[in-house]
């Protein structure tokens, strides 16, 4: 392979090791990674700065992911940022590694609890990516 | 080289396939052209076990959920026909080289393929009632029978419940209804509860009827609830035109030609002269024959007979049912486990028939959600994708999607026009707008409110109304509409087009009004009906 071509197939396993991180808070294994290298190959996703500076900053840790996403979910969401998160969540769901984080089962009563508590998490996240994401067009302009 | 026939058909699709059964059923010698579209890329890579089997077991499955270019992983705001996943992209294909259209206003769906979009069609079959066959400008009687020789060709199951008035008429020829999966089951069983209020609002739900076999038919088998309809169709349980067509290609009086785009015909003294351009050389082709049936779909039927007759009118009128689907929640279906053998078809129809009269219904086709798969759910939510996910799984079992057809008819605003373009493949382009009047929004949007109301009282929550654009509800008719008079681009009933001798039209380019119910069962019967009168016109 062409170094070139290398370090970024190395750039896509590293953002698979981060994405997977978030989406199912546990690393994932080298079939899905080279699968999402594949995808990123294949659609060639570009950035302008302002979303290459949001993305820089998402790699960084999960946390970052999470806040910047549910930000951007609210105020850009077809920011292509989530884009390269919407295809490592479509890679991890069509592996058969990891049907259970996707198909239906039997829930109990009580996890509606759990769905509330989500929620409130998923704005709480909100309101600190958008301190962030703001922080970051500022940084642009 | 010319070649000869006696009847060449246009377009493999629903209505030219059972045209041309028709006619090589009769014994005549049929030439089928067509463009013919196949799926090289996944038919033989889909395993033919149930979806969750695949998705528990089949490392693969990439390949054809999201698609050999992650094609099946769609990013950019909906366009018409982004429901189709990856095995049925070749639906699609090849149309918007060959067969360009341009409009702000309509965005309708065409295809090139072997079979059309009968291909990935969602099988709901429709009888329609003598005023809506009336309105449509069909003779009752001559329909009757042509439903049931239709409904006996390709298997058509359902039951004589509420809805049955809506979907089967008085058709005989039925297979017993396929098993309820458990999401509609609720909604179904909520409806039978409650039905003498609902009835008294106009509201009727019943089991569809579907062009799905519950019983074993020659080579196809019966439904085996893999739950892999909008994948494969490895049993052949669910009807495609294009199986009509390979069991009509083992005739020895069928021949059918793939790769041929017709432009026009030329009628003259002895026959019919038909220009084809070849989509695999692109070098002109001329075929003749003695009667020609045109079935390439109402755009297609429209772009032939305008360049046939020399651009003398460029706009023709279009209708198009307007569209929109109401994902809800329904509440009793919260945290079960959706069960692993059923379908993914829209089993259960809701009717709204305030006059009580079978016209001007509106319908709401409903649906379960699995497996299409879920982060195309997730995407819909304004949430991080990691929380949705988890608040998604949960709800998965409880979504029911209502899609809402509603009831149309043409008017000077909705029309397609042939414009000249020398960069284009045919030389020419189809031009388009679609606009509503303010009264038919509102009429429309007062039944949405009704639907949505009959909804709340089956348990299921309403969470947001989603129109498509206009052509969305890939139900295209009217460009050429039925009269006696003969006027110039009309057709006569018969299905002959007005201003030739030995031409007849078999799609539903002359129907004169749209029921919201899905047209195609109708479309079928009246081609059987069109190639029965070509026979009798010799
Ligand atoms: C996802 C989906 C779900 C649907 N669900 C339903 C449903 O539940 N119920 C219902 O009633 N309807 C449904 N429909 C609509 C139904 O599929 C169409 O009404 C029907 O298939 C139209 O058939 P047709 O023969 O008129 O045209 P088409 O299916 O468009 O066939 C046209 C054929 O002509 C060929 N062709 C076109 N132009 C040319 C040319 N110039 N030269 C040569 N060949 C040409 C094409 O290759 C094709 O084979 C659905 C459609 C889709 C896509």
């Amino acid at each position: 392979m062409h170094p070139r071509l290398m370090e970024k197939n190395n750039n896509h396993i590293f953002e698979a090791e981060q994405i997977g991180l978030y989406l199912l808070s546990g690393s994932i294994q080298e079939t899905e990674k080279k699968i999402y290298a594949d995808a990123m190959q294949k659609l060639n996703i570009s950035f302008s700065e302002y979303e290459q500076l949001l993305w820089n900053k998402m790699l960084k840790n999960k946390w970052n992911m999470a806040c910047i996403d549910a930000a951007l979910a609210v105020q850009e969401p077809s920011n292509p940022v989530r884009r390269k998160l919407f295809t490592m969540l479509a890679i991890l769901e069509a592996s058969p590694n990891y049907t259970s984080y996707f198909l239906s089962r039997k829930f109990s009563i009580f996890y509606l609890f759990k769905i509330g508590i989500i929620g409130f998490r998923a704005i709480l996240r909100a309101l600190v990516g958008i301190f962030i994401v703001n922080t970051i067009k500022r940084k642009c302009n | 080289m010319q070649l000869n026939y006696d009847y060449i058909v246009v377009g493999s699709g629903a209505t030219g396939a059972i045209a041309a059964h028709s006619l090589v059923e009769e014994g005549v010698i049929v030439a089928l052209l067509d463009v013919g579209v196949e799926d090289e890329t996944y038919k033989q890579i889909i395993p033919s076990k149930d979806f969750i089997s695949i998705r528990k077991e089949e490392s693969d499955q990439h390949r054809y959920f999201l698609g050999k270019n992650y094609e099946g992983i769609p990013w950019e705001s909906t366009k018409v026909g982004s429901q189709l996943t990856p095995p049925r992209n070749f639906l699609t294909q090849l149309t918007d080289k060959l067969i360009s259209f341009e409009s702000d206003s309509f965005k309708p769906m065409e295809s090139m393929a072997k079979g059309g979009l009968g291909g990935g069609w969602g099988l709901g079959c429709y009888v329609f009632s003598n005023p809506e066959l009336q309105a449509i400008g069909l003779h009752e009687a001559e329909m009757k029978k042509a439903y049931e020789a239709v409904a006996s060709h390709i298997g058509v199951s359902g039951t004589r419940d509420d809805g049955a008035p809506y979907c089967l008429g008085d058709l005989q020829n039925i297979m017993p209804v396929s098993d309820l999966e458990q999401n509609l089951s609720g909604v179904y069983s909520s409806y039978n509860n409650q039905k003498k209020s609902l009835n008294k609002k106009g509201v009727f739900l019943g089991r569809s009827a579907l062009a799905l076999l519950t019983e074993d038919k020659d080579t196809r088998s019966a439904v085996q609830y893999k739950d892999m309809d909008f994948w494969s169709d490895k049993d052949q349980s669910a009807y495609r035109s294009w199986m009509t067509i390979e069991q009509l290609d083992k005739k020895t009086n069928f021949v059918y030609h793939k790769n041929c785009l017709v432009l026009k015909f030329r009628e003259h003294e002895n026959g019919i002269d038909v220009i084809v351009k070849r989509t695999d050389t692109n070098e002109e082709q001329i075929f003749s024959c003695k009667k020609l049936i045109l079935s390439p779909g109402v755009l297609g039927t429209a772009r032939i007979v305008i360049r046939s007759f020399e651009y003398k009118k460029e706009q023709l009128p279009v209708i198009c049912n307007p569209y929109c689907y109401i994902p809800c929640i329904q509440w009793r279906m919260l945290g079960k486990e959706i069960e692993q053998k059923k379908t993914s078809l829209g089993q259960l129809v809701l009717y709204l028939d305030e006059n009580k009269n079978n016209y001007d219904v509106g319908m709401a086709a409903l649906f379960s959600y699995r497996s299409l798969l879920l982060f195309k759910l997730i995407k819909e939510t304004p949430l991080n994708f990691s929380d949705a996910r988890i608040i998604m799984q949960y709800l998965q079992s409880s979504f029911t999607i209502a899609g809402i057809h509603h009831p149309e008819k043409g008017s000077d605003t909705k029309f397609i026009r042939m414009k000249k373009d020398a960069g284009a493949y045919t030389g020419d382009v189809l031009t388009g707008q679609y606009i509503l009047s303010d009264q038919e929004i509102s009429t429309n949007s007062l039944r949405e409110k009704k639907i949505k109301s009959a909804l709340r009282t089956l348990g299921c929550q309403p969470l947001k109304t989603v129109h498509t654009p206009h052509g969305g509800s890939i139900h295209y008719a009217g460009t050429l509409p039925f009269n006696d008079r003969g006027d110039e681009y009309t057709i006569y009933p018969n299905g002959k087009l007005a201003g030739t001798k030995n031409v007849f039209v078999a799609d539903g380019s002359g129907f004169n009004y749209l029921p919201a119910k899905g047209l195609t069962f109708t479309l079928m019967a009246n081609a059987y009906n069109v190639a029965k009168n070509v026979l009798k016109n010799d």
